[in-house]
């Protein structure tokens, strides 16, 4: 829109201001106490006054979450999953979603229209029978059969994402490298791909945080403490072992640290991603 | 309609010049073109006009009122943009009448008014459809009707036929120009096409870098052009430049250049520059055929283009390329050695350091 | 030459370089990829996946609503026919979690849009920091839920809560309030939560929808004398009802879906205040283990969201664009 001319929209402009300082401090203000917190004395914290300030920092919490609890058993689960089910989706979903983009064959629309379709389901509805078959298939309670439940729900997204990246790359190139002498397979790897890198990584780190997110299915798929995530086992701490509010604030911040700092990286492309796929849809 | 004056406009965008100094006058019922290329400044001087941007400096009059503060909706104007900028989600009823509308002009009024309208631009059979459904023109003309329909003091029009295939730019072409004789509407018109400026300007602005080049009626910007930039910009083919010198020899110029000397008996300004090096300017028009009385130009056929009504001929005269407006059926080929005769009393000359004219 | 053509010669251009012998693996894929079935063959394992851990428990969910179904009951299941579905229409406990859902998705979609809105013009207007602003923002959708549901107890926590603090003091509460025990508050209370954990979703799509938006039709309607409040009502929105559109069934889809939120803060509770479809549906099957009630719970609550889906498309005018 044209630059601030007018009185109006100088003042317009401090409206606008005004607004994001709030935005911003009623997102990141909850953020920022539970940061505080988790570095207050468990004394401060459950003073009948509250304090604001506290009177020295201390990572107390931490450590003790750290080396009393299984909190470290949690956190290397949740990274073996996540890290597996960016593979299942990378390996799989990659080569679908260029299908997808450079292809047009029969069935083509309905497959996407699926995709959305399947985007309807009541997570509950697909928890039990998939609790079920990986009962069946002893792959309950087990870190790659949460890995594989996760890509139940991942995967459609992350093809309908990465698609919409691989929509962006011209498909002059690669006719261009088939001319030179490359098979199709050949000018997916060294043309495309690399062109829509930023995309893909994008893409993988928006499955990752989903995945390292997970409850619900993490919760009715997994039973003991061998492959239990973080987020089952920190509320499983809150609720059962009363958890104090110092080290919850601890375990929270330990488990969002990866998050923010990988959304912080590449935020502007993974808005483009999305934004990209669910325009589409 | 009111008139329009500049008085010391400028733009700046941080350290960036981009209008200096801009003074210009247009009178009522005027139709003025900011003629140049991209980046020169125009549609930034037209915004400022509009008043959707501020100038750094400078007052803005418009009927003699100075509007630099006034928002463009209280200046009495209208704009025609390159884009054309209908409501896609309005249909062209409400398009044409948004203007009254936000106005809060009476429905029956609004309605009659939007009905003359459509009907002036020949587009009310198309009221109730959306712009989406309509071709290229009938949204330049939609876009027209949005303009004319308050009867604004001031039309502005940013290069509102760029977006138009060749044969469709010279129809509304003609059309705007109909218009603004039946309407005598005051109108500064962007552009970046010199045929447009020549065939539909009262006065042209050609605008170079931010500065106005030269400001004139149409003719005498061809005719007496103020430098070599615009020299070169209007015309086509472009004017031909021949460096040399300039004598005086027994009472008549002549301009001594590469290959010969060439006898300049019918110019009349710009011979104080005598024993100085300059440009001398020639229209591929004023070259003919045959040997003229004494003032012709000869060299080598390069290159001859056929256009239908007349033929361009590229010589090659003393290492200096020279294009030549002849007629249909020449017989020259590549490689002809030929003679022209020179029109000088159309001739123009230049400083060549300064390209200012002489 | 199209794609199709190129599948249709009988023979392969170019091909892998010289010097790789015949059972180098990539040039076997390589040749394969030249076939007419490359295109298939890519879709396969995904594909695979997708029926195998998709489609097929789905089915299978669907049919064990038709069942009688429960985990820990030895004796195995037996076709029920509807009677999971009459179950359902007499159970109370049914329709007050078709209430609260109705009035939980409904709240908390409004208040999202509207601050995603806010928050997209905001962004829109690119004024310097932006770029910072938007990742601050945008900070809350991606964090998890346990965390986030956890962020916010204890914020609102009866004895240490920061924000009953904050509102005592600012004399808009009487004393610290226990905001999830009491059945008129925590509905409110969780409704806030799942807002400003959701709002960027809108924030993002609707910024998008502005960015595609040309700044001449803002130049035309300053001219034409609309001001900005009624450049917002009669262009900028209009244009976006496509996105919108899109904004809200996937959200209303997310909110139905999953649970998440509800579980971590309230179960339900107090009493049955917060008790939702997806909730209850989750709370059938993993404490009552009875999988045939569960799933018959889950194909109303798919069956309600697609006639959502089909519903707002048809009567918005989405249609018309």
């Amino acid at each position: 829109m044209a630059e601030p001319r007018y009185r109006g929209d100088r003042l317009l402009n401090l409206l606008t201001y005004a607004v994001l300082v709030a935005l911003a401090v009623f997102c990141i203000g909850p953020v920022l106490w539970t940061l505080l917190t988790s570095l207050k004395e468990e004394s401060e914290i459950i003073t009948a006054q509250v304090a604001y300030l506290p009177s020295h920092l201390t990572f107390d919490n931490y450590a003790r979450l750290w080396s009393q609890s299984n909190y470290p058993t949690l956190i290397v689960n949740s990274l073996a999953v996540t890290a597996m089910t960016v593979a299942i989706c990378v390996l799989t979903g990659t080569v679908a979603a260029y299908a997808f983009s450079r292809f047009n064959f029969p069935g083509r629309t309905q497959l996407m229209l699926g995709y959305l379709v399947i985007r309807m389901f009541p997570a509950v509805l697909m928890i039990i029978p998939l609790f079920i078959l990986l009962r069946n298939v002893g792959l309950l309670d087990n870190r790659f059969g949460l890995a594989v439940a996760y890509t139940s729900f991942l995967l459609p997204l992350y093809v309908w994402m990465l698609k919409g990246f691989f929509d962006a790359a011209p498909k002059e190139l690669e006719s261009a490298a088939r001319i030179d002498g490359s098979t199709r397979l050949g000018a997916m790897f060294r043309i495309v791909i690399p062109i829509a890198r930023n995309g893909l990584v994008a893409t993988s780190v928006f499955v990752a945080i989903a995945a390292w997110n997970e409850y619900l299915f993490a919760l009715m798929l997994t039973t003991s403490e061998g492959s239990r995530t973080w987020p089952v086992g920190l509320q499983l701490m809150i609720g059962e072992y009363n958890l104090p509010w110092g080290m919850l604030a601890a375990g929270g911040m330990i488990s969002i640290a990866p998050v923010i700092v990988l959304f912080a990286i590449v935020q502007r492309w993974m808005v483009a991603g999305i934004t990209a796929g669910a325009v589409k849809g | 309609m009111a008139t329009l004056s500049l008085r010391g406009v400028r733009k700046r965008f941080g350290t960036l010049e981009v209008l200096s100094n801009i003074d210009l006058d247009l009178e009522e019922s005027g139709f003025l073109v900011l003629l140049g290329p991209s980046g020169c400044g125009k549609s930034t001087l037209l915004s400022i006009i509009a008043g959707l941007e501020e100038a750094s400096g400078g007052d803005v009059l418009i009927g003699g009122r100075r509007v630099n503060d006034v928002h463009p909706k209280d200046r009495n104007i209208a704009m025609v943009f390159q884009s054309y900028a209908l409501y896609p989600t309005m249909p062209v009823a409400r398009n044409i009448g948004f203007g009254l509308e936000m106005r809060k002009v009476a429905r029956p009024d609004r309605e009659a008014a939007v009905q003359r309208a459509a009907e002036l631009l020949q587009v009310n059979h198309l009221l109730e459809r959306r712009p989406g459904q309509l071709s290229g023109g009938q949204r330049q003309r939609v876009a027209m009707g949005r303009a004319i329909v308050r009867d604004p003091d001031l039309f502005l029009f940013d290069e509102p036929l760029s977006n138009l295939d060749a044969k469709l730019r010279v129809e509304m072409r003609t059309e705007i120009k109909r218009l603004h004789e039946r309407l005598k509407t005051t109108i500064v018109y962007v552009t970046h096409d010199q045929v447009e400026a020549m065939t539909l300007g009262t006065r042209v602005a050609v605008m170079k870098g931010g500065v106005i080049q030269q400001i004139a009626d149409p003719q005498t910007i061809y005719e007496k052009p103020a430098n070599t930039f615009v020299a070169g910009f209007i015309g086509s083919p472009a004017m031909n430049f021949l460096a040399g010198t300039l004598e005086v020899e027994a009472g008549t110029a002549v301009l001594r250049h590469a290959s010969g000397a060439l006898r300049l008996p019918g110019l009349t300004e710009g011979t104080g520059a005598a024993g100085k090096p300059v440009l001398l300017g020639i229209r591929p028009e004023s070259l003919s055929l045959g040997s003229g009385a004494g003032a012709a130009l000869s060299g080598t056929v390069d290159v001859v283009e056929p256009t239908g009504p007349d033929t361009h001929v590229l010589l090659d005269v003393g290492g200096q390329q020279v294009t030549a407006r002849l007629g249909p059926r020449t017989g020259l080929v590549h490689g002809d050695e030929v003679t022209l005769a020179v029109d000088t009393a159309a001739v123009s000359l230049f400083d060549p350091e300064t390209g200012l004219r002489l | 030459m199209d794609d199709a053509a190129f599948s249709r010669r009988k023979f392969s251009v170019g091909g892998p370089p010289a010097g790789w012998s015949r059972w180098n693996p990539a040039r076997w894929l390589g040749e394969l990829s030249e076939t007419r079935y490359w295109m298939y063959l890519l879709l396969v394992p995904s594909l695979v996946l997708i029926l195998g851990i998709v489609l097929y428990p789905t089915l299978y969910g669907v049919e064990l609503s038709f069942q009688i179904m429960r985990l820990n009951r030895p004796g195995g299941n037996h076709f029920a026919g509807w009677s999971q579905y009459t179950r359902m229409w007499s159970d109370p406990v049914f329709w007050l979690s078709l209430r609260n859902t109705a009035i939980w998705v409904t709240a908390t979609t409004i208040i999202e849009f509207t601050i995603g809105l806010v928050a997209a013009l905001a962004l829109n207007r690119n004024l310097p920091g932006t770029r910072i602003f938007s990742v601050l923002i945008l900070i809350p959708y991606f964090l998890p839920n346990v965390v986030a549901g956890n962020i916010w107890a204890l914020l609102l926590d009866f004895r240490v809560g920061v924000l009953n603090d904050i509102l005592v003091r600012l004399h808009l509460l009487g004393a610290y309030k226990a905001w999830f025990a009491d059945p008129n508050t925590a509905m409110p209370a969780v409704i806030v939560i799942e807002a400003w954990h959701g709002f960027p979703f809108f924030a993002l799509l609707l910024l998008a929808g502005l960015k595609g938006i040309p700044a001449d039709l803002y130049r035309a309607a300053t001219i034409d004398g609309a001001g900005r409040f009624a450049q917002l009502r009669l262009i900028t929105l209009p244009m976006m009802r496509t996105i919108i559109a899109a904004a809200v069934i996937l959200r209303v889809i997310g909110l139905v879906n999953s649970p998440d939120l509800l579980l971590i803060l309230t179960q339900g509770g107090p009493g049955r205040a917060t008790q939702v479809l997806s909730l209850y549906a989750f709370q059938t099957a993993y404490k009552d283990f009875n999988f045939g009630y569960a799933g018959a719970l889950s194909v109303v609550m798919f069956v309600l969201l697609m006639v959502f889906a089909w519903a707002y498309v048809r009567f918005s005018r989405v249609n018309e664009e």
